[in-house]
């Protein structure tokens, strides 16, 4: 990665004590200022990691890894338990169950187990756990993300900028606000550069499919579709977009060679310096349930370094974007319609975060995901 | 006698071509073969004899090299071999055309013939393999029709390809198994015929059998074999019936005539329990298999079918119990036509059925003896409690069956084939003449058992029919249909050819009618017409 | 005197059964063996498998859970095998057993006295309508139903997963790419093992009863072994397929609403948790044998347990795959085995 992004801890603290007023959820409330759990000393600590695919998918769960490693690096006495490949069934909450029975005190699931995590959760109040993804907050529990849509329109605009059909394609797992906020804010980003852009979606029903994926890489291509972007967590469209000769953006991590000349660039989150900070704070006795975080761009979200056959005027016209945004001006700003054409953002309004992390309507101009 | 034209011309005094000694070879529990000592000499025919069981098949697949014997060395002119496996046996110049055809039916005659063959050239066109089949043929004087398709040709015909294919692999040793089961008299002459000429040019052929008058007919040598070990080799010209007869069973038997009744009402008299109006019916595949069919059957008579295997045996014998639905035509039963085919309805009405195979259709292989047993009574108060099936009663009833059929059964849990053939045909039988209070029908119920099961299970058919029951007796031995029916009408190509009373009957018009030839039909009795 | 293996048509149940608890030892055995060469140590993994598993409730009532859905699909299996067929199916029933039970559970309203039966209706429903056009093709046209149940499988699948992420999806906070929280739950039976396994216990053992003591179960037993002797016999062989087909996919379909109603609470893409397939393993292991449908589940259940238990250990998934697959494995080899008997070479019985 050649692009150096400066790590700003205060940034993401500052979101982090704003949602906390502000980012409060229906349905299960967490206790305002709930007691910190008691300190643990390093050599009794265990920290558990729940991956949802092969930590060898040079993607999500590569990156997941990263942070547990970061973390076994900062606090090398601690022990971490790393499970993959963990389905979205009644065999999740065995796993986070196993954990608890292992005697961890911190436990991270990398995806949103939705019920299956929760119930371990309130069966196991002196555990601290953190939902990647997640929705609800406890004494015990809260939940992180990303803000990827921003960077994801930055990669928008680059690709409003090369499509010469005007037509994107993009390869989803299932539709969840995830996928819908990054298709959206990715079709956002192209139409600012190219307003009669479209953007079909095609759902593969998994987050770790390379066959799957393969083929509906090969069906949007065969629609014309001449950039293609997605929520895989492995490399196998760019490699059917080097074949067929057409451009392709990634997430998770720099996979330009598996297609030098498709590559455009990737969405790189990197969760070691939250993971280590949420882990000291569980070891000093300071972390506390109800933690919402959304991780911003240039602080654990951001692109990745431009493809090498990406013209240096896009890659420039993209990175200024990438500055306003920086600097605080929100592309997601009225008037946005739906797929119906109806508005639903009026102009001068502007999504805030919340609406973003849980987006679950198409912009126009996208097709395939919404219901 | 032997027929003295086709006595070989170097008879007996020819070398060995093969020679077994010691064979031996286990089978759980049991010796199929110990201690057998064969030579099989160039241009001689040699006979195998024995009853079911005595070891003649085994004896053959070790020749062949489907088994491996546990004991004992071949020899082919005179130098000890090994076979691995049937190519070896192949590469030996041991050939063996099976009872049962081992031919792909969608293929034609040239394609069979080429068909795992290491001279088949490569990349040959349908026309090249038709004309080498041609070729062949012609050298060994088998008429073949090599582009016709195997399901179109008839038994002999098949039997035709099979020996040819043998004999293109340059055979020197022809075994063939029960070769006449599947043929006409006139067919069975041509194929008498062919192996004298092969024999003739120097090779031989082993010839098992259960027909001791072919034996007697064809062969130069007879070697008997009893309980797995050989009894007896003996130059045929010192042997007749009764002697084989004797070797084979180890006492002496003599098929009796059973027809003899003293005392007893007309043909005409006795009253119909089944009668066919003009059925017509399809075969497994959907083709016209009966047609046309008139036959009444009557109580306290055994009426005998007669006819070359194939020609609409299997499909009278399920049409007339129950299991094969009409195209045309009517079933009446005790009087009353049935509206539907039904064979739980026939059999409670007391119709009785030994089926042609019983493996195939008369036993569930996998399942207990007790199941099998009692698939004939399990709706009965005997097995059943209403809706309930009491596997206990079930036990009872199969241990009463076993006892009357004479079987010896260690555990009746075990599955049915487990048993050997023989003791699977007598619980059949035994199972069906229980519920056979009308109608027994019995096909080839003589296949597979030995001379000595074969008069118990005739002596029961004709205590049926003396107690008043239908007997149908469907059968290719004729000597078997003479001598017990009081009846007999021939099936040829679905239709009936004739009926008439057994007595007015000879072999010979018998034969042409089963050749589908209608000049010398006798005068017919009892046919409804 | 001497001796030889010999092999038998039919092996003795005891030796059978013996050679069964080898198979397992063995696998058992290689993997703690590829275990060692992965420099982990058996023993203590071993041991903490046993502990997690039978030391405490946690594990034994995961036990519970997990066997509840593997004996009900491995029933279904086991029933279409007794009448000779495969419903390889069983996943796509436990799917459509699911999603009608959900249905139900989402849409109606009235106390969970009743929902709860009205949703067990709607499972056996939902199964029995999977399995119906299999049902069909096999009894009246011959159409292979290995493939025709099998194909139904990721029509059914993908049929859930539009309704979960689609127009059910829940709108609210919480679970994504599923329905929201069903209202009606399986009461708890011990600890976290709800009704349910009750159920499957009992529909098992009614099951076995049904196929070994009424003239239907002896029907349908000859219609498998042979269906030729049947039609002999004038058992109507169709008859019983059809009936045979259908009661196999209510078993799967009440599988999947168990799993809704019980454990799972919501309708998800993942619900099957691959239990349909589990359940061909299941009766494999079992044979034709409903009892013998408990003891393969609950080795399953083990397997799979352990293999949560290993993960968390350092193990991968795949080894976890492969373990099962050894069981399979030894257990073929040992079956056929159990067919060869020593006997001595002399002895002559016909």
């Amino acid at each position: 990665m050649n692009f150096q992004y400066s790590f700003s801890r205060r940034r993401f603290l500052a979101l982090s004590a704003a949602a906390s007023s502000s980012l409060i959820m229906p349905g299960w409330v967490g206790k305002a200022g709930a007691a910190p759990l008691a300190a643990i000393k390093e050599e009794d600590a265990i920290i558990a990691f729940g991956l949802t695919g092969p930590v060898s998918d040079e993607g999500w769960n590569t990156k997941q890894n990263e942070g547990a490693k970061a973390i076994q690096a900062a606090f090398p006495k601690a022990k971490t338990l790393v499970v993959e490949s963990i389905p979205f069934s009644a065999d999740a909450s065995r796993t986070f169950r196993q954990f608890v029975q292992e005697g961890a005190q911190m436990v991270f699931s990398t995806s949103n187990y939705g019920d299956f995590f929760a119930s371990v959760v309130e069966r196991s109040p002196e555990v601290a756990f953190l939902e990647a993804d997640g929705r609800r907050v406890a004494d015990n529990l809260g939940w992180y993300y990303a803000a990827h849509w921003h960077p994801t329109y930055v990669l928008g605009v680059a690709a409003g900028l090369l499509s010469k059909s005007g037509k994107l394609g993009f390869i989803a797992s299932f539709p969840v606000p995830m996928a819908i906020s990054s298709s959206n804010a990715f079709m956002m980003g192209a139409r600012s550069v190219n307003p009669s852009a479209t953007l079909q979606v095609i759902s593969i029903n998994s987050w770790f499919d390379p066959q799957g994926a393969n083929q509906a890489a090969s069906a949007l291509i065969d629609n014309g579709c001449d950039f293609l972007f997605g929520v895989m967590n492995e490399a196998s469209y760019l490699q059917v977009a080097e074949q067929r000769g057409v451009r392709a953006a990634m997430w998770s991590s720099d996979m330009r060679r598996y297609g030098k000349n498709a590559y455009v660039s990737s969405i790189i989150p990197d969760w070691t310096a939250f993971y280590v900070d949420q882990v000291r704070k569980r070891l000093e006795g300071t972390w506390s349930g109800g933690g919402q975080t959304l991780l911003p761009l240039g602080g654990g979200i951001d692109r990745d370094a431009w493809g090498e056959t990406v013209p240096a005027e896009v890659a420039a016209k993209a990175d200024a974007v990438r500055e306003k945004i920086i600097g605080g001006w929100s592309p997601f700003t009225g008037e946005i319609k739906d797929t119906t054409g109806a508005v639903r953002v009026k102009a001068g309004e502007t999504l805030d975060e919340v609406a973003l992390y849980n987006w679950d309507w198409s912009v126009e101009g996208v097709s395939g995901l919404s219901t | 006698m032997p027929d003295p034209r086709l006595r070989p011309v170097n008879g007996g005094t020819a070398h060995s071509l093969v020679s077994l000694r010691g064979i031996a070879k286990h089978f759980p529990g049991v010796i199929a073969n110990a201690d057998v000592d064969l030579d099989i000499r160039a241009g001689e025919i040699h006979a195998l004899l024995g009853e079911n069981g005595a070891g003649k098949s085994t004896l053959m697949n070790i020749l062949t090299g489907i088994y491996q014997a546990d004991a004992g060395e071949i020899a082919i002119d005179g130098k000890p071999v090994r076979f691995g496996s049937p190519l070896d046996a192949i590469a030996a110049g041991i050939g063996m055309v099976h009872q049962h055809f081992k031919l792909v039916q969608a293929f034609t005659v040239a394609e069979n013939i080429h068909l795992g063959w290491g001279e088949t050239p490569r990349l040959a066109s349908a026309r090249q393999l038709e004309a080498r089949t041609a070729a062949i043929a012609e050298k060994f004087n088998l008429a073949v029709r090599p582009d016709a398709r195997i399901h179109a040709l008839s038994a002999g015909e098949q039997q035709r390809v099979e020996i040819l294919r043998v004999l293109a692999r340059d055979a020197r040793v022809l075994i063939l198994d029960e070769p006449t089961a599947v043929l006409t008299p006139s067919e069975a002459r041509e194929l008498f015929k062919a192996l004298d000429a092969f024999r003739k040019s120097g090779n031989a052929v082993i010839f098992i059998s259960h027909k001791l008058h072919e034996v007697l007919e064809i062969s130069d040598r007879v070697t008997v074999l009893r309980g797995g070990r050989k009894v007896a080799t003996h130059e045929t010209k010192d042997c007749d019936h009764r002697m084989l007869a004797g070797l084979m069973v180890g006492r002496e038997i003599v098929l009796g005539n059973y027809r003899d009744r003293s005392a007893e009402p007309g043909n005409d008299a006795r009253p119909t329990v089944l009668e066919l109006r003009n059925v017509c019916a399809d075969d497994q595949r959907g083709l016209p298999a009966l047609r046309n069919i008139d036959l009444a059957i009557r109580a306290g008579e055994i009426l005998g079918i007669a006819g070359v295997a194939g020609n609409g045996q299997r499909e009278l014998s399920q049409v007339i119990t129950g299991i094969r639905p009409l195209v045309s035509g009517e079933i009446l039963v005790g009087g009353k036509a049935v509206s539907h085919q039904d064979a739980a309805a026939f059999a409670a009405f007391g119709i009785g059925h030994i089926p042609e195979d019983r493996l195939r259709s008369g036993l569930a292989p996998s399942l207990s003896i007790d199941d099998n047993v009692v698939i004939r009574e399990y709706k009965t108060d005997a097995v059943s409690r209403g809706p309930f099936f009491d596997p206990r009663a079930a036990n009872r009833l199969a241990r009463t069956i076993a006892a009357d059929a004479e079987v010896a059964i260690p555990d009746f849990g075990m599955p049915v084939r487990n048993l050997s053939g023989g003791n699977q045909q007598r619980l059949v039988a035994r199972r069906e003449i229980r519920i056979a209070r009308k109608v027994l029908v019995a096909a080839y119920p003589s296949r597979g058992l030995d001379i000595g099961a074969i008069n118990t299970m005739l002596r029961y058919f004709v205590e049926l029919r003396n107690q008043g029951v239908a007997v149908v007796l469907i059968s290719e031995d004729l000597e078997e249909l003479l001598s017990l029916s009081d009846r007999i009408a021939v099936l040829y190509e679905g239709r009936i050819m004739s009926v008439f009373d057994a007595e007015s009957a000879d072999m010979e018009t018998i034969g042409l009618l089963m050749g589908g030839q209608t000049a010398a039909a006798p005068a017919t009795s009892g046919a409804r017409s | 005197m001497s001796w030889r293996l010999q092999r038998f048509p039919s092996p003795k149940p005891s030796v059978a059964l013996a050679v069964r608890a080898v198979a397992i030892l063995l696998a058992l055995v290689v993997g703690g063996l590829v275990v060692a060469v992965s420099g982990l140590n058996p023993f203590a993994l071993g041991n903490q498998v046993m502990k997690s598993t039978f030391g405490s409730s946690f594990g034994l009532e995961d036990l519970g859970l997990l066997a509840t859905p593997l004996i009900l699909t491995g029933l279904a299996v086991m029933i279409t095998r007794r009448i000779g067929l495969w419903n390889i199916g069983a996943e796509g029933q436990f799917y459509a057993g699911a999603l009608a039970a959900a249905a139900i559970g989402l849409f109606v309203e009235g106390p969970a006295w009743l929902m709860l039966p009205a949703m067990f209706l709607a499972g056996v429903a939902g199964g029995m309508a999977w399995i119906t056009i299999p049902t069909l093709a096999r009894a009246f046209v011959g159409v292979n139903e290995l493939i025709t149940t099998l194909l139904l499988n990721f029509v059914a699948t993908l049929l859930v997963y539009y309704f979960a992420t689609g127009p059910w999806r829940d709108r609210g906070a919480g679970t994504l790419g599923s329905t929201p929280r069903i209202r009606y739950e399986m009461p708890e039976l011990w600890g976290m093992v709800h009704w349910g396994f009750a159920i499957a216990v009992v529909l098992t053992v009614l099951a076995a009863a049904v196929l070994s003591f009424t003239r239907w179960g002896y029907e349908v037993r000859i219609s498998g072994a042979n269906p030729e002797n049947a039609l002999y016999a004038g058992i109507p062989v169709r008859r019983r397929i059809i009936a045979v087909m259908l009661l196999s996919g209510a078993v799967a379909g009440v599988a999947g609403m168990l799993e809704v109603a019980g454990t799972v609470h919501r309708l998800q893409g993942g619900i099957s948790n691959n239990f349909g397939y589990l359940g061909i393993i299941v009766a494999v292991l079992a044979r034709t044998s409903c009892l013998g449908v408990f003891a393969a589940a609950a080795l399953m259940a083990f397997i799979l347990n352990a293999g949560i238990i290993l993960q968390t250990q350092g193990l991968t998934t795949s080894a976890i795959v492969a373990l099962t697959g050894l069981v399979l494995l030894f257990t073929a080899i040992g079956d056929e085995f159990a067919h060869y008997r020593l006997v001595r070479a002399d002895r002559a019985t016909a």
